[in-house]
This record gives C-alpha cells, sequence and structure tokens, in this order.
C-alpha cells in the first residue's frame, strides 16, 4: 500500500512544480526535472569529463600513444619515475599536472606503450564511433519510421517487412560479412572507399555498418508513435488547411514524438559503442596504427599469465564499462525527465 | 486462428528466400573463394585442377547461377559439403556445432531466467527502497559491461589469480573418464562462459521484470485481492506474478535466437566450439555451404519465434483476435 501512496505523493509533487511555474516550455520543464535525478546528472558530469579528455588527449599526456619502448615491457601501473625512465622514454613534453615523463599510471602494454595515453587516444575513435553512429542510426530511423507510419499502405508494408527481414537476420554474422566486404581492397566498393577516405576508411567503414543495422528499432518504435498520433485532431486540422504530407510529418507529428527520440539516441550511443569494441576485439574493426578501446583489448586475453599484463586488459574495458554505463544511466534520466509517465518506473 | 496460423507460415517462405538471396551475394561478393583454401598449403596444386574444380563446384558461373543451384539442392535437403572439413554441411553444424550451443544457451537462459525473475519482483516491492537502487545499478551494470571483456576478467580472476580453480577454456579436459568425473569436468568448463553470456541478459530481463511488476501491482485486480483479505504472499505471488510474467516471456521468446548467433564472442573468449564460432570462422575462410545452412537455420528461429510469440499472445490474452 505504501507503494501506491508514494506514487500519488509524487504525482501530487510533479503536478505542484507544474503549477510554481506557468508558461514554462517542455524542455525547462525537462531540464528541471532532470537536474533532479542526482543519478543521472553525475553520470552526465562523468560523460562530459570522458568527451573532453578524449578531444583534449593529445595534450593531456607526456606521451605519444604508438611509441613503443622494449625496455619497460609491462610496466606496472605507478606515478613514480624509475631512475632511468626519462632518457628512454623520449616523451613529447616533460610533465603534464602531476604526471611526469617516466610515469605510467596505468602501466604499459606489451609494447612498452603507456596505457593511460593509448585509453585517452581509444576514447576519440570509440567515442566519434558511438556518438556519430547513433546519432545517424536515429535520424535514418526516425525518418523511415515517420514516413511508414504516416504514408501507410503500400510504403508501411514495404518498411515494415524491411524490417521485419532486417531484425531476422543474425545481426553480429552479417556485421562481420559486411565490414569484411567493405574492408576488403579486392571488393570495387572497398576500393573505391580506399581512393575516398585514406587512412580513417576503417572508422567510416564501422560508422557505416552499425548505421545499417541499428536504424530499425528506432524504425519500429517511431512508425508506432506515428501512427497512434496520426488521427488526432490536430495533424486533422494541418490536413484541412491543405498542409503537405511531408509538412505534417515534420512540422507536426516529428517534434511530438521528439522525446522519445532523443531517449533511443542516447541508448544507441551505448550500443554503438559496444559493437565497436565487440568488432575490434575480434580484429575486424579498428585497425592499429590507430588505437580504440576494442582494438586495445584484441590482444589483451594472451596476456593473462604474464606479471602485469592483466592491466592490458583492464583498463580498456574500464573506460568501455564506464562510458556505456554514463550513457544509459543519462539515458534512463532524460526518459524520466522527458516523459512524465515513466516517473521512478524504468 | 486456423486461418490467421497458415496465412502467417505462408509468409515466411518469401521472407526465407529474400534473407538467403541476400546473404548468399553478400558472401558472393567476397573476393576469394572456397578453392583457395584447398590450393593454400598444398604445392601439387595446378591452375589446371584449380579451374576444373571451380568448375565442378559451378563457381565459375555468376553468382545468381550459383544461388539458383544452391536453392534447387537446399529444397532437396541437401546444403552442400563444408570445404573445410570435407563432411556436409548440416551434418558438421547440427551434429557438432549445434549440440555445445544448445548446452551453453540453454543453461545461460535458464540461470538468467531464475536470477531475473526474483530480482525483478523483489526490486518492484522495494521500490526505491535500498535493495532496489541496489539491484538497479547492478543491473545497468550488467547492461553496459563488454560481454567479451567480462570473459576475460571472469578468466584472469578464477583461471589465472586461483590458479586452475576454474579452466580458461574448452569444451572437455582430455582423458577425463566415468560418468561423475566427466560431468563434473563438463560442469566445470560450462560455469564461466555460462556466467558471461548471461549477465547481459540476467540485467535486462530484471529491469524488464521490475517494470513489468511495478505496473501489475498498481491495477485493480490485485488491489481487489487485498481488499478481499487475501495474504500479501497470496496476492503476489498468485495474482500479481502471474500476471507480470507474460510480458517477459515475450521478451525471452524474442531474445532466445540472439543467444545462438550472439554467443560468438563468448565462444572466442571461451574457445568454445559452438555455432557462433563456426559461423564467425565459416565467414572467414569463405565456407559458404557452412556459413549458409547456420545462418539461414538461425533466421528460421527467429521468424519461428517471433510467430510462437505472437500466438502465444493470442492464446492467453482472449482480447486479442486473428482473423
Amino acid at each position: 500500500m505504501t507503494d501506491t501512496t508514494r506514487t500519488r505523493s509524487k504525482q501530487v509533487e510533479v503536478e505542484n512544480e507544474l503549477q510554481t511555474h506557468p508558461g514554462e516550455s517542455q524542455w525547462r520543464y525537462a531540464w528541471r526535472s532532470f537536474r533532479r535525478h542526482r543519478l543521472a546528472m553525475a553520470a552526465g558530469v562523468v560523460l562530459v569529463i570522458l568527451i573532453l579528455g578524449a578531444i583534449f588527449a593529445p595534450w593531456l599526456t607526456p606521451y605519444d600513444y604508438a611509441r613503443q619502448n622494449r625496455s619497460n615491457m609491462f610496466g606496472s601501473p605507478s606515478l613514480r619515475v624509475a631512475a632511468d625512465a626519462q632518457t628512454i622514454d623520449k616523451c613529447a613534453r616533460p610533465q603534464v599536472l602531476w604526471w611526469r615523463c617516466g610515469a605510467h599510471p596505468f602501466g604499459t602494454d606489451d609494447l612498452g606503450r603507456d596505457i593511460l595515453t593509448r585509453v585517452l587516444h581509444g576514447g576519440r575513435v570509440s567515442l566519434l564511433v558511438g556518438f556519430s553512429a547513433a546519432f545517424i542510426s536515429t535520424l535514418l530511423g526516425s525518418l523511415i519510421g515517420a514516413i511508414a507510419g504516416y504514408w501507410g499502405r503500400a510504403v508501411d508494408a514495404f518498411a515494415s517487412r524491411l524490417i521485419e527481414i532486417m531484425l531476422s537476420i543474425p545481426q553480429l554474422p552479417l556485421l562481420l560479412i559486411l565490414v569484411g566486404l567493405l574492408a576488403n581492397p579486392g571488393v570495387r566498393f572497398g576500393a573505391m572507399l580506399t581512393g575516398v577516405l585514406g587512412d580513417s576508411k576503417n572508422i567510416v567503414i564501422i560508422i557505416v555498418v552499425i548505421i545499417l543495422l541499428s536504424w530499425m528499432s528506432t524504425a519500429r518504435l517511431v512508425r508506432g508513435q506515428i501512427i497512434a498520433l496520426r488521427e488526432r485532431d490536430f495533424v486533422e486540422a494541418a490536413r484541412a488547411i491543405g498542409a503537405s504530407r511531408m509538412r505534417i510529418v515534420f512540422r507536426h507529428l516529428l517534434p511530438n514524438v521528439a522525446s522519445v527520440i532523443i531517449v533511443q539516441a542516447t541508448l544507441m550511443t551505448g550500443e554503438a559503442i559496444l559493437i565497436e569494441s565487440g568488432l575490434s576485439f575480434l580484429g575486424l574493426g579498428i585497425q592499429p596504427p590507430a588505437v580504440s578501446w576494442g582494438n586495445m583489448l584484441s590482444r589483451a586475453q594472451g596476456f593473462l599469465y604474464y606479471p602485469n599484463g592483466v592491466y592490458t586488459a583492464l583498463f580498456p574495458g574500464l573506460f568501455i564499462l564506464l562510458t556505456v554505463l554514463c550513457v544509459n544511466f543519462v539515458g534512463d534520466g532524460l526518459r524520466d525527465a522527458l516523459d512524465p509517465r515513466y516517473h521512478g518506473r524504468a | 486462428m486456423a486461418t490467421y496460423l497458415v496465412r502467417r507460415v505462408l509468409q515466411l517462405i518469401p521472407t526465407l528466400f529474400v534473407i538467403s538471396l541476400l546473404l548468399f551475394g553478400l558472401l558472393a561478393m567476397k573476393p576469394g573463394d572456397p578453392i583457395d583454401e584447398m590450393r593454400r598449403g598444398n604445392p601439387g596444386f595446378t591452375q589446371a585442377d584449380y579451374d576444373r574444380l571451380r568448375e565442378f563446384y559451378g563457381l565459375d558461373k555468376p553468382w545468381y547461377v550459383q544461388y539458383w543451384r544452391w536453392l534447387g539442392r537446399v529444397v532437396h535437403g541437401d546444403f552442400g559439403t563444408s570445404r573445410q572439413f570435407g563432411r556436409p554441411a548440416a551434418e558438421y553444424v547440427f551434429k557438432y556445432r549445434l549440440p555445445n550451443t544448445v548446452l551453453l544457451s540453454g543453461l545461460s537462459l535458464l540461470l538468467s531466467f531464475s536470477v531475473a525473475v526474483p530480482a525483478g519482483v523483489w526490486s518492484a516491492l522495494r521500490q526505491r527502497g535500498f535493495v532496489d537502487y541496489t539491484i538497479t545499478v547492478v543491473s545497468f551494470v550488467g547492461v553496459s559491461i563488454p560481454i567479451f571483456w567480462m570473459g576475460i576478467m571472469l578468466i584472469y580472476i578464477f583461471a589465472v589469480q586461483f590458479r586452475g580453480f576454474l579452466p580458461a577454456g574448452g569444451l572437455a579436459t582430455p582423458g577425463v573418464t566415468g560418468t561423475w568425473p566427466i560431468l563434473g569436468d563438463r560442469l566445470r568448463h560450462l560455469l564461466l562462459p555460462v556466467l558471461a553470456l548471461s549477465s547481459l541478459q540476467v540485467a535486462q530481463w530484471t529491469r524488464f521484470m521490475r517494470s513489468s511488476m511495478l505496473e501489475t501491482i498498481q491495477l485493480d485486480f490485485v488491489v481487489t485481492a487485498r481488499s478481499k483479505g487475501l495474504s500479501e504472499r497470496q496476492v503476489i505471488f498468485k495474482h500479481a506474478l502471474r500476471n507480470a510474467i507474460l510480458p517477459l516471456i515475450t521478451l525471452m521468446g524474442l531474445n532466445v535466437p540472439a543467444l545462438f548467433s550472439g554467443a560468438i564472442l563468448t565462444e572466442t573468449v571461451f574457445n568454445w566450439p559452438g555455432m557462433g564460432r563456426a559461423i564467425y570462422d565459416a565467414i572467414l575462410v569463405n565456407d559458404f555451404n557452412v556459413a549458409m545452412v547456420s545462418l539461414m537455420f538461425i533466421s528460421l528461429l527467429v521468424l519461428l519465434f517471433n510467430l510462437l510469440t505472437d500466438i502465444a499472445y493470442a492464446l492467453v490474452d482472449p482480447r486479442i483476435r486473428y482473423g
């Protein structure tokens, strides 16, 4: 019984909040209720720090991420500087805050490269892949879902069938086939990509493939929402004054499902980061010398039996976990804030 | 209901056709063919042999001709031979790989279900309490953790730190004899992969169960049950739980097929000879027949489970009518 009372008091609280701020826009209200969600706020702050760390990676570390040092393989994590380290490490700069040249806070890997430096740099690729793939995939999914939902009939039937087929094919094998195809210089399209993109080809391929295989859930979600909205009075009114179908979809329907789409985009980001890490772990994603959290892990399993070898696996994985966790907490907070029906439920 | 069922089953055929066409086309676009594997490591292999074999297997024809021939054989139940192993592809996949995957996924399903349901219910009954927050945070971690990394960390803790406490991978220890020792050995090999594979499901299903339970316990019939004077235990377990668990069973049905192919990462980390791993290897070395038979099998599974879920819904919920 106490639970229901609590839910009620929560509702009253929400209503009071609404009354004390008359004329406030939906988004300001959402922002205010998001700020109350402490866990989501904290996760948001951590996420911002991670993103800043990735952006400013080259200036935050004394080392070059690709520089090898065969005399210091599998070094243990420590802030202390070994006596002869400074001369051997050949740093790009002598010191960043308390992190001096020759010290390795996360240890060093199998080639004597500094792990923290590589984690910072790896974040650039992993976060770039995660955010851009999620953004474009959500955009594409919303578009297809909205068109299918509003147009109906043949368009809807075709889109729904396409979604069903894409969802029935096992995802991971399809990813493997597509990445293999696009990355292979023997395939005409793959060769063309190499010509256009050069070294960044791998990153673009991963992003494209993740988009191709992840737009369906958004499309399905948005289609359902649009169908529910399609017959409402405000849409009828827009139709009556002669608004075009495009205008109705983009000006009247999509803004109404914006909150659902935003939450979906957030959750998709976590998903994309996990997919990238899995593909790179299998050796099919980001290729060395480029560094991502996933490809740092690809050989780490073999080092578990070396002394200090576990750090090559521990830190990249921890950063993937931390990032995806924060993204999911933020997504949860956003859902809470944007959709009043979800209050405290999910 | 009968006409609906027939229509749905008939709809499977064109869908499967499109899927097979798509997969076959993609696989055929890959440079290199299955003969390359034979040529590698065989110095006596001449260009004439190569051409002859290509003609024999029909690999010199364009891909749609190859597809047509493949389809012709498949409708007669012949999925071709695996070029890696020289035995029928279907036999290799279904006899040697599928049982291992069924074992791994089955145990993982069982574990996930038996952890997720009590955890979700407990969490819902203590909404906003300490237990609820703990379970919620743990399931967030479960959703966010990369499965293969969790596998690596489990190996580090149980196989490296506690030296040999549990095996780091593989199916069984060679040389173990006797019924009980073999069973124990198999379980020891299963423990870590099952744990790693279950983490995501446990987390997702716990959260799902929690929200489903929260939704159910505020419905009128639960209030009625309470006001009728039933004990809290009866209200929760007899009335609320039975209704709250239905959506979870749907979700489980939709998740099951993904376990078959999604285990690629877990199977790789633990060196487990299952289907996911077979698909991965087959794609890498151009063993088309093995890749096609396993991928089509999983696609069929997905479609069938979708259908089963819809039917189950119709059977359970009398409000749903299909014409």
